[in-house]
């Protein structure tokens, strides 16, 4: 499988705090790549340097062969972020928003609009297109968040918390939304709380915190390389879960980090 | 209850902004306010701001000399009798009969000069003035006061102090004239009751330059125009907006224009600064991440909201103006009125919406941006003259108005429709409004810089 994302020793600090400490791990084409960890583990400050919006003091990032210069957005057309925020203008329509997006993204004129009409169906909005888009529920926004930022059919989509605060209908039309990119080729690196879905969706899993990888793979290698010390999950009634969860504490503890 | 109350009084007290909303800002507006009308503690009118008033003095006589002494002696007057060195230089550049600085003005430099905004109101004293001074009852050479009605207290507060400033110039010459009366219509004086009027007419002399003798030598050169006399001097007002304009030329209200620029502005600070606030929304919401993380720079979308709000300030104070225009006839459609107006609002709004991303990119918050807008702005209003005209404003609060956006907007909207010369052409009717146009553009690059600075927060960590 041919690497379209490359990490390597990636380190950043605010102040005297370490947000990244040489973080390093490589995305396939086609892969769906789950990265997690606790709260201000370092996850979303190594997805801002990857989407450029944060210098790193050390370490490089190449995207499709290619390093890309630290900070700006020069190089990264083949990058597309979705923010954990519903970062859309809640006065304009679904077509509205999608057009401007697409445009900053460099997309134009009649690809434009085929792109647009794309996305509509794409995130199941096209009854809803003429609608403001602050008269539309979590989900349909979430969906909306998400075809904003492929518009421009990004190689490499980075996803920050996809699903969060959506009911379990629109969380399954997102995943089969992200299932339709990773079908057309689109490498998916997704940041997640949700255990469940990074043991479902993804191909493979990268555990950080406080700055470092602690535990990288598929699922299956997380839980064997644990062995006998997984701890038990309490309360999990879910036996489907337990693994990933179970994982998840043993590497990370129990302890609250804020 | 109490859980309730401390709730709003925590968070009264950790919001900085409304604190200062709450205590600050009724305290800054009523000590502007109170210095504008009352001044401060003990001081009385004198503090107030005295009229720029220039002397005419086409008589040369000895009555004509003392009265213009005795209008500079007056408290709220300050007279001049040359045009000022840069009035001379404008007037020598772009009119026909240009004075040099120095040379005492004519009739018709004073009205320019009245029109320009160099001073409040001119008074011309006619030749023969002084032969016929005073004149009782009418049909004496009447003083042609010149005045701005841009300065709505201008004509009667000159014309009341010209009266006051004739008592008080000449009490030798007004003690003859009774004398003269008297011996008129009483018979002729004794040579001793001649010699205690000449005694009593050097005392009252004394003091004044020149001799009395001289002014009752003064001889009439006849005429007199249709004065209004209520006093000592015949008073002829002439609306310099007015002068030379035809008959049927329509009358306007130079409050009208004041209050379109005044109010314009204001509003057009608020509406900028409000609009500008959207940057604080698409940070909150992510957009604006998700804007810099496009193709797209900080400074691409900074310049954008910069020049989308300038084209949206300018076509409000277009409406603003416009419906001036229609409701209250404010005159707008003259060339020399259109390009000024274009010209100045254009510079207005461009710096307008300069101030107002600077606010916002200050502000961390719409919030923080609303309290801390509405107290710059009103503040800026009040002193800027917004709310209260400057000329009424003592010195000291005058030139504070010179420090701020609105003082500078206004002089440039003023300049259009109070100093316009209407036989001037499109391009020299452009000369008042240079220098705080000049001005507002400087204002507008620090205020784009400044703000390019404060959102240096928002670019890559």
């Amino acid at each position: 499988m041919d690497t379209v994302l490359e990490i390597d020793g990636l380190a950043r600090r605010y102040g005297d705090q370490d947000a990244l400490r040489g973080v390093s791990l490589a995305l396939g084409a086609g892969e769906c790549l789950g990265l997690l960890g606790p709260n201000g583990a370092g996850k979303t400050t190594l997805v801002r340097i990857i989407a450029g919006r944060v210098r790193p003091d050390a370490g490089r990032v190449r995207l499709l062969g290619r390093s890309l210069q630290p900070g700006g957005s020069a190089g990264r057309e083949a990058l597309g972020v979705v923010p954990q925020e519903i970062a859309l203008y809640p006065l304009l329509t679904a077509v509205e928003n999608l057009e401007v997006f697409g445009a900053l993204q460099g997309v134009h004129g009649g690809e434009l609009a085929r792109r647009v009409d794309w996305a509509l169906a794409f995130s199941g909005l096209e009854a809803r297109r003429d609608d403001r888009v602050g008269t539309f529920s979590g989900g349909m926004q979430r969906r909306l968040n998400i075809a904003c930022s492929v518009l421009h059919r990004p190689r490499v989509l980075l996803l920050d918390e996809p699903t969060v605060g959506v009911d379990p209908q629109s969380r399954e039309r997102i995943w089969h939304m992200l299932d339709e990119l990773r079908a057309t080729g689109t490498s998916i690196v997704l940041t997640t709380h949700q255990l469940d879905e990074a043991e479902n969706q993804c191909d493979r899993i990268v555990i950080i915190d406080h700055g470092r990888v602690i535990a990288a793979g598929t699922l299956a290698e997380l839980v064997a390389g644990i062995g006998d010390a997984a701890p038990e999950p309490e309360p999990e009634p879910r036996v489907r879960q337990a693994s990933l969860q179970a994982v998840f504490i043993h590497l990370t503890g129990r302890a609250l980090r804020e | 209850m109490r859980a309730l109350l401390r709730i709003t009084w925590l968070n009264l007290r950790r919001d900085r902004v409304a604190l200062a909303l709450t205590f600050l800002l009724p305290i800054a507006f009523f000590t502007i306010f109170a210095l504008i009308f009352g001044g401060m503690g003990n001081a009385g009118p004198s503090e107030s701001r005295p009229l720029n008033v220039l002397a005419v003095d086409l008589d040369d006589s000895v009555v004509s000399r003392r009265l213009v002494q005795a209008l500079d002696e007056q408290a709220g007057l300050q007279v001049a009798t040359e045009l000022p060195v840069e009035e001379g230089r404008g007037l020598s550049r772009g009119q026909s009969r240009g004075l040099s600085p120095g040379q005492a003005p004519d009739r018709e430099s004073a009205a320019r000069a009245v029109r320009a905004g160099r001073f409040h109101a001119a008074l011309v004293i006619p030749a023969g003035f002084g032969a016929e001074f005073p004149a009782f009852g009418g049909g004496a050479q009447a003083v042609e006061l010149v005045y701005d009605p841009s300065n709505p207290v201008a004509e009667f507060a000159v014309g009341g102090m010209l009266q006051a400033a004739a008592f008080s110039a000449a009490p030798d010459i007004l003690f003859e004239r009774g004398i003269e009366a008297l011996e008129e219509f009483g018979g002729e004086l004794t040579p001793a009751q001649r010699e205690a009027v000449e005694d009593l007419k050097a005392l009252l002399a004394e003091g004044f330059p020149g001799s009395t003798d001289g002014a009752a030598d003064e001889s009439a050169t006849g005429g007199s125009g249709n004065a209004a006399f209520s006093g000592l001097v015949a008073v002829d007002s002439v609306n310099v907006r007015t002068l030379g304009a035809p008959e049927d030329a329509p009358r306007r209200n130079s409050m009208i224009a004041y209050y379109a620029a005044g109010m314009g502005v204001m509003f057009l600070l608020f509406s900028m600064t409000g609009a500008a606030g959207s940057i604080l929304e698409e940070e909150e919401s992510g957009a604006l991440e998700r804007l810099l993380m496009s193709r797209t720079s900080l400074t691409t979308i900074l310049a954008a909201k910069w020049l989308f709000y300038a084209a949206l300030g300018f076509a409000q104070v277009t409406v603003m103006f416009v419906y001036g225009n229609l409701a209250f006839a404010l005159p707008l459609w003259t060339a020399n009125y259109l390009a000024g107006f274009v010209v100045v609002a254009s510079v207005t709004a461009l710096s307008a919406s300069a101030f107002g991303l600077l606010l916002a990119t200050v502000c961390r918050s719409r919030s923080q941006l609303g309290g801390l807008s509405t107290i710059v702005i009103l503040i800026m209003s009040a002193v800027g003259g917004s709310m209260v005209p400057r000329f009424i404003m003592p010195d000291a609060m005058e030139t504070l108005g010179r420090f701020t956006f609105n003082g500078w907007a206004m002089d440039a909207f003023l300049g259009v429709f109070w100093h316009d010369d209407p036989g001037a052409g499109v391009l020299a009717s452009l000369a008042p409004v240079l220098l705080p146009v000049a001005v507002m553009l400087a204002m507008m690059a620090a205020f784009l810089a400044g703000a390019r600075l404060a959102a240096r927060r928002w670019e890559t960590l």
